[in-house]
């Protein structure tokens, strides 16, 4: 257990945060301002990572494909609202989860039927492959840290566009109360659309960076999606501040955990014992501290005053 | 005599329900006549399915709490029969004992968290505590982590499970007391408060009855009969692993309950039924239109439950329900 390797732990625990972020960042307006249970968002992750995967792929240009991809991750988003979303947001929320989970098992299907069930794998163009040090003697790879920045950039654009332009008052007032919000002139349907759009392209983006970390397969960002469903219930529904906090913290002690609380028991228990409970104790980390912010906080650390 | 009068009120109350039981119990008959015994495989899932469907309807349809995490008590249920197996106790009615006391003991401790917060909060939560709960089971290597355990049909004492028909009665048996525990409960006072509880809950507690408290019984009711769906799943799959408590399994629980109609007592079961002969023929149908695409059937059934959710309300059993009433107001009238 050297400073490298907690060093390295904690970039990556925040590369995930941040990714984490993006994808929280517009489903907890979703649910916020809205009020509906979308579970089709992890579908947008999918989404964004097929097509800038699949349009590098087809100009071969990694950059070009991203830059491609992103008009069309909103387009799906704004497409999506249009047709379906709008028609639910007077449902209950039992038949929200049904009808985005339909919507989840017929977009696995569509990019199924489209690129094949067998994963694809993205390649990063070799300016972006490379490695940085972060401290002497200590690689971290380049891309990586590029997500780092990413993420940031887009957090601190959204925190700006939330609380400091006219079209956040307007986004703040819809999460406190969507109906005196309507009612003081503010078109809610327009704003429920631009909100919808802009966190598909979010999430889109959040798949476009993944995309290369990982595989890229059907299904892909459903773990993702459970993930940010934590983040937002330990942030508070409706609050971008509060999920890019629990973002940051949900990734930090998801990545950390995984590596050192094993070391950790080992100091109490026996080596079996510890190598047995570690991983179990790892993985349900997140959870635990989700639970344990509920007891003393019903609805989350950084609830949208209404 | 009074006890009897009162049951038949019950399968009076509601005659689907007991329709469909009958059905189930002479199924075997058909399939033996018919040869096909490949259908009493399906029929004996319909009926997990629907015993914990019916169990998530307690909460989710009569009190009104829209649980997206019931596939973990599944999972305990499943997991009781495995892991006592591991220990070497092969008696079935213990391991039945240990899935319900289990999944009654863990939905308190779920029902008693997650019962403090209401709407989204409470479907979020309940979903974030089977993701823990199933990553706790993929984790556990001594029970073969991701891969699963294999178990082996358990001694019910004098009956010995060797032959599929038994465990079909047994499963059959066990959905029967299902439901009617389930009427007993949903026709007594408890159930009222119950339902009260869902159309007001202020009220509720305005008459001064702890609306928390009558919430957590009949979670941890409905978590009990998920775990004994549970356990009786494994004994017809004879493995379990942590995929049957994966979170589209809570889904799938929410798809069967709403695509019946979940105001009524038969509602998860006519659901369990359609959405196996959905699974069965929606494949051979696309093979029909498009041979190459008939694996691909859930780019149809995905959009058909949407379908469902825009243009029908209250399920199949609604729609029943209107067509048996149109039917017999013409009877009336000629």
């Amino acid at each position: 257990m050297t400073i490298t390797l907690l060093l390295e732990q904690v970039f990556n625990g925040i590369q995930s945060g941040v990714t984490l972020f993006l994808v929280a960042a517009g489903l907890t307006l979703i649910l916020g301002i809205m009020d509906l249970v979308f579970l089709a968002h992890g579908a947008q992750v999918m989404i964004g990572a097929y097509a800038a995967t699949g349009f590098t792929l087809l100009t071969g240009n990694f950059y070009l494909g991203i830059f491609l991809a992103i008009p069309l991750t909103f387009a799906s988003g704004y497409l999506l609202e249009y047709l379906i979303i709008r028609h639910l947001y007077k449902r209950d929320h039992m038949e929200q989860v049904l009808a985005t989970f339909g919507l989840i098992l017929f977009f696995n299907e569509l990019i199924r039927i489209g690129f094949g069930p067998a994963a694809l794998f993205s390649n990063l163009p070799p300016s972006l492959s490379g490695f940085v040090y972060i401290l002497p003697e200590t690689p971290y790879p380049a891309f990586r840290l590029i997500v780092i920045f990413v993420g940031l950039a887009l957090a601190i654009s959204i925190y700006i566009l939330v609380a400091k332009t006219r079209m956040g008052a307007m986004v703040r007032a819809g999460a406190a109360n969507p109906d005196m919000t309507a009612a003081l002139g503010v078109n809610i349907h327009m704003l429920r659309r631009f909100i919808f759009s802009v966190g598909a392209s979010l999430a889109g983006v959040a798949g476009m960076m993944l995309a290369p970390l990982t595989v890229v397969e059907p299904g892909m960002g459903e773990p993702l999606l459970i993930l940010s469903l934590v983040v937002i219930i330990i942030g508070g529904i409706g609050s971008v501040r509060g999920a890019f906090i629990a973002a940051v913290l949900v990734g930090l002690v998801d990545t950390i955990g995984r590596v050192f609380l094993p070391e950790m028991l080992r100091a109490f228990m026996d080596q079996s014992a510890a190598d047995g409970a570690g991983p179990a104790l790892a993985s349900m980390m997140i959870y635990i501290l989700m639970a344990v912010i509920l007891v003393f906080k019903p609805t989350g650390l950084f609830p949208p005053k209404g | 005599m009074q006890a009897l009068k009162r049951s038949l009120e019950i399968v009076k109350s509601s005659p689907t329900l007991f329709i469909l039981l009958l059905g189930f119990g002479l199924f075997p008959i058909y399939t033996s006549i018919t040869d096909l015994p490949f259908w009493n495989d399906i029929a004996m899932r319909i009926m997990l399915l629907g015993m914990a469907a019916l169990g998530l309807n307690l909460i989710l349809g009569f009190g009104g709490m829209v649980s997206f995490g019931h596939a973990a008590f599944i999972g305990i249920g499943a997991y009781s029969v495995g892991i006592s197996q591991f220990y070497g106790i092969d008696n079935g009615w213990l391991h039945i004992l240990f899935a319900l006391l289990f999944c009654a003991v863990v939905g308190l401790a779920i029902g008693f968290l997650a019962l403090r917060t209401k709407g989204i909060y409470f479907i979020m939560i309940t979903l974030a505590f089977a993701q823990m709960l199933y990553f706790f089971f993929v984790s556990l290597e001594v029970f073969g982590g991701d891969d699963g355990m294999g178990v082996d049909r358990a001694e019910f004492l004098i009956i010995d499970l060797w032959d599929p028909l038994r465990l079909y009665y047994l499963i059959w048996m066990a959905l029967f007391a299902v439901c009617l525990l389930l009427l007993l409960i949903i026709n007594s006072r408890f159930g009222v408060i119950l339902q009260g509880i869902k159309d007001n809950e202020s009220r509720i507690e305005a008459m001064g009855l702890s609306a928390l408290r009558f919430k957590i019984i009949a979670y941890v009711l409905s978590a009990a009969v998920c775990g004994l769906a549970g356990a009786l799943f494994a004994n017809w799959q004879e493995y379990v692993s942590p995929d049957i408590m994966h979170w589209s399994r809570s889904g799938e629980l929410m798809i069967v309950i709403i695509l019946g109609g979940l105001s009524y007592i038969a509602g998860p079961l006519i659901g369990a039924i359609v959405f196996f002969l959905l699974e069965e023929f929606l494949p051979e149908l696309l093979f029909f239109i498009a041979p190459n695409y008939s694996e691909n059937w859930m780019i149809i059934f995905g959009p058909m439950l949407i379908a469902v959710v825009l243009f029908t309300k209250g399920g199949l059993m609604a729609i029943f329900h209107q067509i048996y009433l149109r039917l017999t107001r013409r009877q009336g009238t000629t």
